[in-house]
């Protein structure tokens, strides 16, 4: 059986490769891309597993510090991402942006769905004391877009949703459901009371 | 001098946006030394000054061409939004109009428009912004192993899959504590389990199994942190597994009750149609053994089709089965 063994690079976080890249200045682009993302590395920065986060030790002069290591890949079945927001037109426009860098990343794209809004809606008294008959009211509206992606790689899965969660607009809020896959560990393959005269073991 | 002047009255008002810690403090100084000696420099304002009091305004600087005029149609529009920064209508070549018209006009120009400064804009991320980004990014991307094109092949060599969640949303606190659960969801026909072993797995997670698409659910939520509670989920599995592979000896005590499916075997049914083909063959002629009776075609027949009632429930195709094994045995 073939043995999916995929060669993972080391994914330095885009923070630290730009930090290297701040003093290139050679390509426009990379300068842009600096003067985008440091004032950005304060923001939220999702809750992504740091033991798959390997810092290089040396940032060479070349633009691609990329290092390959023999650990294997983590592949994931399916990543569906549900954005919310109060204004469907920016759920368009960042439905816009996540598909064009799947599309650039070669991510297969599964199903784009609009679940059903919602909205909260609120009644309050329009005065602090008394005229209870004037009334004012509120209401809250909530978005959805779902976005279902399938069939990534550990790696690519990390750069896209960084990607993605670093170009958040203010007053989104994303939620992500990532479905891994994986072999069964060897110590389900078989039963340990092959001999039944041992001990129980626990 | 006026220059001068009218830099340093307005340094008053911008020092908190310049980011030029030296130029300030000479600001400062300038501003304090011009404090003194007010009068010498006449200047237009001036005299407003003792009018108003505190609030007498310099005319400020004229804003000058708004960049869109001098922007070439084939410019780099990455190097005039390379960042997510609020909406500036002198950067933006566009006549964009935003908010809710006056009566018998048009919606407000952008220029001044608060509603385009409120909204968020993706100007910074444009189709040829990302393709920029996504060139650079593609180098740490690995790609999709070819073999696992279906789903049916990916549960075939990777039946376990765990799911987990992830939450980015404006809030005092980046962190959820929902971002702590893991599903741990995997078929029983690809764990090595004989029969006895899977019965009694059914049995020891209870709710956790789905009889339809033979899937096994473990949610684990009761440790702080999303790795360890993988691992008690992991922890869990082996446990379940191999606890089903051990028969206790109060396994013996099992009783009909007990058992998931019904079993044709030592049951009343079975009795029930012997007797009453030992009393028809006893009213005819000759006496055939039980056990003679039982490899009898129809007996067969008729034991699928009380299993399948019973097992499957009721249904038409069900009924008619056993209608006909009925009819068959009975000789009618």
């Amino acid at each position: 059986m073939a043995t999916y063994m995929a060669l993972r690079p080391e994914f330095c976080s885009l923070a630290g490769i730009l930090a290297g890249f701040s003093h290139l200045g050679r390509r426009g682009l990379r300068a842009c891309r600096c003067q985008r993302k440091c004032p950005l590395i304060r923001s939220t920065i999702p809750s992504i597993s740091s033991s798959s986060f390997h810092m290089a030790a040396v940032f060479s002069s070349t633009p691609s510090s990329v290092t390959v290591t023999e650990e294997p890949d983590t592949l994931l079945q399916k990543v569906s991402l549900l954005v919310k927001g109060h204004d469907r037109a920016v759920l368009d426009s960042y439905e816009f942006f996540a598909t064009t860098a799947a599309k650039e990343l070669g991510i297969t794209l599964g199903k784009i769905s609009e679940p059903l809004r919602d909205i909260e809606r609120l009644t309050l008294l329009k005065s602090i004391h008394i005229f209870k008959k004037h009334r004012v009211q509120y209401e809250m509206r909530t978005y959805y877009r779902c976005i279902e992606l399938s069939h990534l790689t550990g790696c690519t899965a990390q750069v896209y949703l960084e990607y993605i969660q670093r170009n958040l607009p203010e007053g989104v809020a994303l939620e992500i459901t990532k479905t891994a896959m994986e072999k069964i560990p060897e110590h389900i393959l078989e039963p340990m009371w092959k001999d039944p005269s041992d001990d129980n073991p626990i | 001098m006026a220059a001068h002047t009218s830099k340093a009255f307005l340094s008053l008002g911008r020092l908190n946006v310049s980011g030029f810690g030296l130029h300030r403090s000479v600001n400062r100084i300038r501003y304090a030394t011009l404090l003194s000696t007010n009068s010498p420099s006449g200047n237009k304002g001036l005299p407003d000054r003792g009018s108003r009091g505190a609030f007498a305004r310099k005319p400020r600087r004229d804003a000058g061409e708004p960049r869109t005029e001098k922007m070439a149609v084939d410019q780099d529009w990455t190097a005039v939004y390379p960042a997510a920064v609020p909406f500036r209508p002198s950067s933006v070549p566009l006549p964009v109009r935003m908010g809710y018209p006056v009566k018998g006009g048009v919606p407000p120009e952008k220029k001044g428009n608060l509603e385009l400064i409120k909204i968020p804009n993706f100007l910074h991320l444009t189709p040829g912004a990302i393709k920029k980004h996504c060139e650079a990014l593609k180098s740490f991307c690995t790609e999709w192993p070819s073999a696992l094109d279906t789903d049916a092949k990916c549960d075939q060599h990777f039946p376990i899959k765990v799911e987990s969640r992830e939450y980015l949303s404006a809030s005092p606190s980046v962190r959820n504590p929902s971002a702590r659960i893991v599903h741990l969801k995997v078929k029983l026909s690809s764990l090595n389990l004989d029969d006895h072993a899977r019965k009694k797995m059914v049995k020891l997670v209870g709710e956790r199994y789905c009889k339809d698409t033979d899937i096994l659910t473990i949610k684990t939520d009761s440790c702080p942190l999303r790795q360890q509670n993988y691992d008690y989920a992991m922890y869990l599995l082996t446990v379940l597994y191999h606890e089903s592979w051990k028969t206790e000896a109060w396994e013996a005590e099992k009783t009909a009750a007990d058992m998931e499916e019904y079993i044709w075997e030592d049951s009343p049914s079975q009795k029930n149609i012997l007797d009453t083909l030992v009393r028809m063959k006893v009213a005819g002629e000759g006496e055939e053994l039980r056990e003679e009776l039982l490899r009898r075609k129809e007996v067969q027949e008729y034991k699928d089709s009380v299993t399948r009632l019973k097992n499957e429930g009721e249904s038409e195709s069900a009924m008619l089965q056993y209608r006909e094994a009925v009819k068959k045995i009975l000789n009618l």
